[in-house]
């Protein structure tokens, strides 16, 4: 559950830049993330070594939407990235 | 006479998990606001049907019992008082089976706590109607095995299971096990073994692939798409306007025929005298002239539940975020702001969802403003009075209901311009992160949005009925005494109006205007009811002619119609939600302040209006 430092893990990202339709492993999250909202991302189901699917991309940088499990949720641009994934 | 102890039964979930719907089916939604001191008041609490004797407590949903905003912390506090409790006698902890990574965190804390409390606990494992219906099975009796706690599967949209849940009520108050914190394993776990517990249950029971969401995606691709999903967006919030007119008009028409109807049957009845005049002009023409706005108040609140209900209020939400960023708001402010288009007063309640304090702020800055259902009987009125009842394209577009949609777009746009310029104001803050999480798409149950529309009807007409029954009469007596109803211009209430005239002649309102805006100062829709029987004494001696026709023979120009308009559409006249803003912010600052900024700005904002219109010719 501990956050790994950017860099640590090669093609590692974030998980705003995940694409419409791919999915990706969640590495752990970024320092500057409050840690009221990394519990909660972890109670979501957000928690490092789950597998999150990028649903849909809306246009005009809203929020976009990830799927844990049967569960979507509509993360913004700030907390979607400092969450940190690679590919899956 | 001494107040028995009766059993209470609490609810507990994660939001989205169909909590609420349970509670209304087993209280038949005879639920009433419990008026606990302070942050409280609005949990829902009702005798169960099944059992009269035992009430049931529902709180605000949770994803866990660390809470991150203001609701989810009356819930976690509530729960925890409930564990002290004597007379709470069984926890029910409600879990989505759909969708059990987001439930059994929370299911896991709660079972840990009853347990150290020496509570009973009992998980109703709900939505099992919509496995059923993909034909998923999942293995919910090893799943009970490995909580620890029984658990029933059942359906809160169907009422499946509901019989067995309730055979799982203890008989009275139970006294209270020694608590087993020492001896059960989980209790000594930190929260993050207890996460990953969580997550190994919900990967090992849960419902695989992705035949849940699949639906789901499919309606997202539209509603969210770029253009597809706005356009679709302006259309059903024109149709929600459009619906509040067109829908209503019949049943409006019938409320006042029979309304009409009965005054002709009961005042001769009566017999000529005072007692004739009361009940003509201050029960029919006054009480009588805001009942037959009840209808409308139906339909609002039915098209809004359907928008809840079925899972669009949270892609809303997300559409408006961005938009609503530049306002110093959120996405998650829209569904106050929503809520505050039925009624203020839940708008500021759902406002705690809000996690930013600021946000939550200029969210309350912005709820007052949106056009409530209060102000629909005025605006109804004004503009049935003003604008021609024709329709455009082949009666596809109404003008009435587009004369609708345009004040209440300005209600919107005003609301996001005071909370724009106040946070332009405001110290800066580092913004708080967005996530909201979006419920599968459902088919509204009609039966219990019918239940909710009736009992938003009946609250609307004790609450404000009161109100007006009690300043009609007011306004009836100081109109008709000491001429006895024969000259309304020598009355009491003609020397007080004369009075406060000079103050409204700027929007060209005469003293009878005056006075009926003074008095819904207590509550918008007195309005209505004390014009009602100011042209009702005025016309004692007619048959009881409806109010648009009165106010066309008073002389009452479109542009003080559209003053009119203006003013109620800023103006903070309701004492019920400067009391709840005072209690919710712990102050009476922010209310007060409200009041006298929306107060002038609207009187002023009213003058302009009719001195530009009268240069207009209007």
């Amino acid at each position: 559950m501990n956050p790994i430092p950017t860099g640590a893990t090669p093609n590692e990202t974030s998980l705003w830049s995940v694409q419409r339709g791919a999915s990706a492993c969640i590495l752990g999250y970024r320092d500057q993330l409050d840690p009221a909202y990394r519990t909660r991302l972890a109670e979501m189901g957000f928690h490092p070594g789950e597998r999150v699917r990028c649903v849909l991309r809306p246009a005009l940088g809203a929020p976009r939407m990830f799927r844990v499990s049967n569960t979507v949720f509509s993360l913004d641009r700030e907390l979607a990235e400092c969450i940190l994934v690679t590919p899956a | 006479m001494s107040a028995k102890v009766m059993p209470r039964v609490m609810l507990i979930g994660s939001p989205n998990c169909g909590k609420t719907l349970l509670f209304n089916r087993l209280t038949g939604l005879k639920q009433k606001v419990a008026n606990f001191p302070g942050i409280t008041v609005e949990l829902a609490s009702g005798r169960l049907t099944e059992r009269p004797d035992t009430v049931l407590v529902d709180y605000p949903g949770t994803y866990s019992l660390q809470p991150m905003s203001a609701d989810e912390r009356v819930a976690v506090e509530q729960f925890r008082r409930g564990l002290l409790d004597p007379d709470m006698v069984l926890v029910i902890c409600v879990v989505d089976v759909t969708r059990l990574e987001k439930s059994l965190y929370l299911t896991l804390q709660v079972i840990r706590q009853c347990r150290a409390a020496g509570k009973p606990v009992l998980i109703a494992a709900n939505m099992i109607d919509v496995l059923q219906g993909h034909g998923i099975k999942i293995d919910l009796d090893a799943l009970a095995g490995e909580l620890g706690a029984p658990l029933v599967p059942i359906s809160a949209r169907t009422g499946a299971g509901l019989g067995e849940l309730l055979a799982h009520l203890p008989e009275g108050p139970q006294p209270a096990p020694p608590p087993a914190a020492c001896r059960d394993p989980l209790a000594i776990s930190p929260d993050m073994l207890l996460q990953q517990a969580a997550h190994q249950l919900a990967r090992r029971y849960g419902p695989k692939g992705d035949v849940l969401v699949r639906t789901q995606n499919r309606l997202d691709a539209f509603f969210l798409h770029s253009w597809a999903g706005g356009v679709a967006f302006f259309l059903i919030m024109y149709l929600l306007f459009q619906s509040i007119f067109t829908w209503s008009a019949p049943v409006m028409d019938a409320v006042e025929a029979s309304l009409g109807a009965l005054a002709g049957w009961i005042v001769p009845w009566i017999g000529p005298g005072i007692a004739a005049d009361f009940t003509s002009d201050a029960l029919f023409s006054g009480v009588g002239a805001f009942l037959v706005f009840v209808p409308q108040i139906f339909v609002l609140t039915l098209v809004i539940g359907v928008l809840e209900d079925s899972g669009y209020m949270a892609r809303a939400a997300l559409i408006c975020h961005r938009p609503l960023k530049i306002f110093g708001l959120t996405g998650k402010s829209f569904i106050p702001m929503l809520s505050g288009v039925a009624c203020a007063i839940p708008g500021v309640y759902a406002a705690r969802a809000i996690e930013s304090p600021r946000k939550r702020r200029l969210t309350y800055l912005a709820i007052p403003l949106m056009p409530c259902s209060a102000r629909l009987p005025v605006y109804t009125l004004l503009i049935a009075a003003f604008i021609p009842s024709t329709t455009l394209f082949g009666g596809l577009v109404g003008m009435q209901g587009l004369a609708m949609f345009g004040i209440y777009f300005f209600g919107l746009v005003l609301g996001l311009v005071v909370a724009g310029l106040a946070s332009r104001r405001a110290e800066a803050v580092p913004d708080l992160p967005f996530f909201l999480e979006m419920p599968p798409y459902r088919m509204p149950a009609l039966k219990p949005l019918l239940q909710r529309a009736l009992h938003r009807c009946k609250h609307f007409v004790t609450k404000a009925g009161g109100v007006i029954l009690a300043v009609t009469m007011t306004v009836w007596v100081l109109g008709y005494f000491p001429e006895g109803g024969a000259e309304l211009s020598d009355s009491w209430l003609a020397s007080i109006g004369r009075l406060i005239e000079p103050m409204f002649a700027p929007i060209g309102l005469d003293w009878r205007y005056g006075i009926a805006v003074l008095s819904s100062f207590l509550a918008r829709e007195v309005f209505v009811g004390t014009l009602g029987t100011i042209f009702g004494i005025q016309q004692a001696e007619q048959n009881m002619v409806p109010l648009i026709d009165q106010i066309h023979a008073s002389g009452l120009s479109p542009a003080s119609g559209l003053a009119l308009l203006v003013f109620f559409s800023t103006a903070l006249m309701c004492v019920s939600t400067l009391v709840i803003l005072a209690r919710e912010t712990g102050s009476w600052r922010l209310p007060a302040q409200m009041f006298l900024v929306y107060g002038v700005g609207g009187y002023l904002g009213a003058v302009a209006v009719y001195q530009l219109a009268t240069v207009f010719s209007l």
